[in-house]
């Protein structure tokens, strides 16, 4: 006898397709490598509740979409709003995007737009914030605002050694503050967001506190996990982010003390660069950790260069602290949109030399142009510094997984047999 | 009376139907191909025609098809699998409404064939490599996880979780793929619905590239499976039609062929 079927709603296949790529992830992350941390526990349910489950975080609250990394959370927090960064990394999404951009557009904006056009999301954002960051970014903040959706610019430089720069990012970042607060109908004021700026500085304490592990020798903590803990911060509530990872830094600290190393006696210590993993496309990441080498730190969007650089505050009166919010935004940003980025090429060798670096596996989105531009001068400098490089063009398709493994594998091998021959 | 028959020799079985003047199907037979497909074949139209008691002299043509038509050397006429489906689709589906679309997935291949508003077909797409994603590859996920493959969709439709997906649809690497699911104890109910899924998003990429247009009908063995029926339904995003014995719809169609080839033959 035939079962009475009823079809999903476009919907319903959406959330399922993502469920679906969401939980072959976790369950690599969960089983595929030796040793768990308990504590990471928490963000594997995280994930597997927002994006199997569907279930929503900040019911109640406002959500304030942001589209790039450089829209301060800060100002955000101060004005009691929740930060959601809208940078998606489901192929899902990808898929519907690819039907309203061109061909050759970079995965990571297409899945963005291609969740606004489905307009289907557990915490939907009630306003969005666009910096004008690279082309795609700017171009995609417009279409979709021609969704219906509320989108506003916020106007961000491509240099940022000159004092103009500056000048414009600060009143750019002002008059953010300014929309904002009227949005919300509250002041900014000296004390909500000396609070905010505390608050989110005392979780980047954190990050800088759970980095520190991975310098040793025994690194107790996968790199793909971490990407899974800072990928968190993007839309997890703050205070849980926080209390989260206090435990999982008391655990580390025991697995620190016990020398339990997450990868084998030879693997390979890899710096992580380029076009973000965003959850979940952890493909890089977990075929580097799976072909026994590991990641011991990085210098992407959706991770380090999120946590990095703290506000600097010299007087905490309100402007003052809105100067001092808005340069570590530009100031420390390391994006390749800029012009000159002499600063993220030093960025990627101090991390190689403090944590041991064996070699630097860099990742540019078949389509992210910025990246695949500044290939050839991250490339150049390494091979003057002697790092051995290996660069990647991927997008978020699962289809070239086997060819990406060999390129990864051979790679690795390499600097196995390079770390022998030193010896 | 004057019968016809429809021959389809597959990969997998072999598949036997006979029609009457009216085109109607007054009996069919299923058996394996096994490894001398022109004994079988020969041995099994010799019983079918028993059963139903129809003397081999009143049978007064017959169309051979699939991949061992050729190995039937009685036929009157062979015809591929591609044609005879087309016909038997829209024979069979007839209270139902015009077939637009046909999905079949066979032993060891799959296709998608679009048809005009006449019947004819248009285009159609096969799988390009090996059995990935065919029946031959849910008998060897029934097998590694020890259930039948009648059972598969008993097990699709009481899976809880999110299905599991499997990233490769060779029947040689997801063997691997399912045994190290098991091993890390996910329920069998996640593992089936993940490879239905998994078959039915490869074969709607197949159906796209020829056109998506209703009705879309579905045949083959995997189709007696509910569970994958669903899948393909929401993948699809369209209802989809099967029929009572998806498995015979192609020899029904060579039956049909044979009982059109003759009345013209006597016409002219």
């Amino acid at each position: 006898m035939h079962t009475e079927r009823t079809i999903e709603t476009a919907a319903e296949r959406q959330n399922r397709h993502k469920a679906m790529e969401a939980i072959s992830v976790l369950n690599a992350l969960k089983e595929d490598f030796k040793s768990t941390i308990q504590s990471m526990g928490y963000f594997y349910d995280l994930f597997e509740n927002v994006y199997c489950h569907h279930q929503p975080l900040h019911e109640g609250k406002v959500k304030i979409g942001t589209m790039c990394i450089q829209i301060p959370s800060e100002i955000i927090y101060a004005l009691d709003g929740v930060p959601i960064r809208l940078c998606n990394g489901f192929y899902t999404d990808d898929e519907i995007g690819s039907d309203l951009l061109p061909q050759k557009s970079c995965p990571l904006v297409k899945a963005t737009v291609g969740w606004f056009a489905s307009d289907n999301f557990s915490d939907k954002p009630d306003i969005t914030f666009s910096p004008t960051t690279c082309d795609q970014k700017t171009k995609a903040g417009a279409i979709i605002g021609s969704f219906g959706h509320t989108v506003i610019d916020v106007g961000f430089p491509r240099t940022k050694e000159s004092e103009e720069s500056r000048h414009y990012w600060r009143e750019s970042v002002k008059s953010f503050a300014v929309q904002l607060s009227k949005f919300q109908g509250k002041k900014l004021t000296r004390s909500n967001l000396e609070h905010a700026i505390k608050k989110v500085g005392y979780a980047q304490s954190l990050y800088h506190k759970l980095t520190e592990f991975r310098k040793a020798k025994a690194v107790p903590i996968l790199g793909a996990d971490m990407f899974l803990i800072t990928n968190a911060f993007f839309f997890d509530k703050i205070d849980a982010w926080i209390h989260a990872v206090e435990k999982l830094i008391l655990e580390l600290e025991q697995r620190a003390e016990d020398e339990v190393h997450v990868a084998g006696k030879a693997s390979p210590r890899i710096v992580y660069t380029g076009s973000p993993p965003i959850f979940p496309n952890y493909k890089i990441p977990l075929i580097i950790e799976q072909s026994d080498a590991i990641i011991v730190a990085d210098e992407t969007c959706s991770s380090n260069r999120m946590f990095n650089d703290m506000v600097a505050v010299d007087e905490w009166n309100l402007y003052d602290m809105i100067d001092s919010v808005s340069d570590k935004y530009l100031k420390a940003c390391t994006c390749p949109i800029f012009t000159q980025n002499d600063d993220r090429i030093r960025r990627i060798i101090q991390l190689v030399r403090s944590y041991s670096g064996d070699g630097v596996i860099y990742q540019a989105f078949a389509g992210c142009q910025v990246y695949e531009m500044e290939q050839r001068s991250v490339l150049a400098a390494m091979e003057r510094e002697g790092i051995p490089i290996l660069y990647i063009e991927s997008d978020y398709s699962p289809s070239q997984h086997g060819q990406l493994t060999t390129r990864v594998e051979a790679f690795i091998e390499s600097l196995k047999n390079r770390k022998r021959m030193k010896k | 009376m004057r019968y016809f028959v429809g021959i389809d020799i597959g990969s997998t079985a072999i598949k036997i139907s006979v029609a009457d003047e009216n085109k109607n199907l007054v009996g069919h037979k299923i058996s394996a191909s096994g490894s001398m497909f022109y004994k079988y074949a020969q041995e099994a139209l010799g019983e079918l025609l028993r059963e139903l008691g129809i003397d081999e002299k009143e049978v007064v043509y017959t169309v051979a098809t699939g991949y061992g038509r050729k190995l039937f050397k009685e036929a009157d006429e062979n015809v591929s699998e591609i044609t005879a489906n087309a016909i038997g689709a829209q024979q069979a589906a007839k209270g139902y409404g015009a077939i637009k679309t046909i999905i079949n997935i066979g032993g060891q291949d799959s296709k998608a064939i679009s048809l005009d508003a006449g019947g004819n077909v248009v285009n159609f797409a096969m799988n390009d490599r090996c059995a990935a994603g065919t029946g031959k590859f849910l008998d060897v996920v029934a097998m590694n996880l020890e259930i039948g493959v009648d059972e598969l969709s008993d097990y699709h439709f009481k899976s809880a979780g999110t299905p599991l997906s499997i990233s490769s649809t060779c029947a040689v690497f997801a063997e691997s793929e399912i045994i190290g699911l098991l091993g890390n104890n996910h329920s069998v109910e996640d593992i089936v619905s993940g490879v239905h899924y998994s078959i039915a998003k490869r074969i709607v990429k197949l159906v796209k590239r020829v056109g998506v247009k209703e009705n879309v009908y579905f045949d083959g063995g995997p189709a007696l499976n509910d569970g994958l029926v669903s899948a393909i339904e929401n993948e699809l995003g369209h209802k989809i039609f099967v029929p009572e014995y998806p498995q015979i719809t192609t020899s029904y169609g060579a039956a049909v062929l044979a009982c059109d080839a003759f009345l013209s033959e006597s016409e002219s």
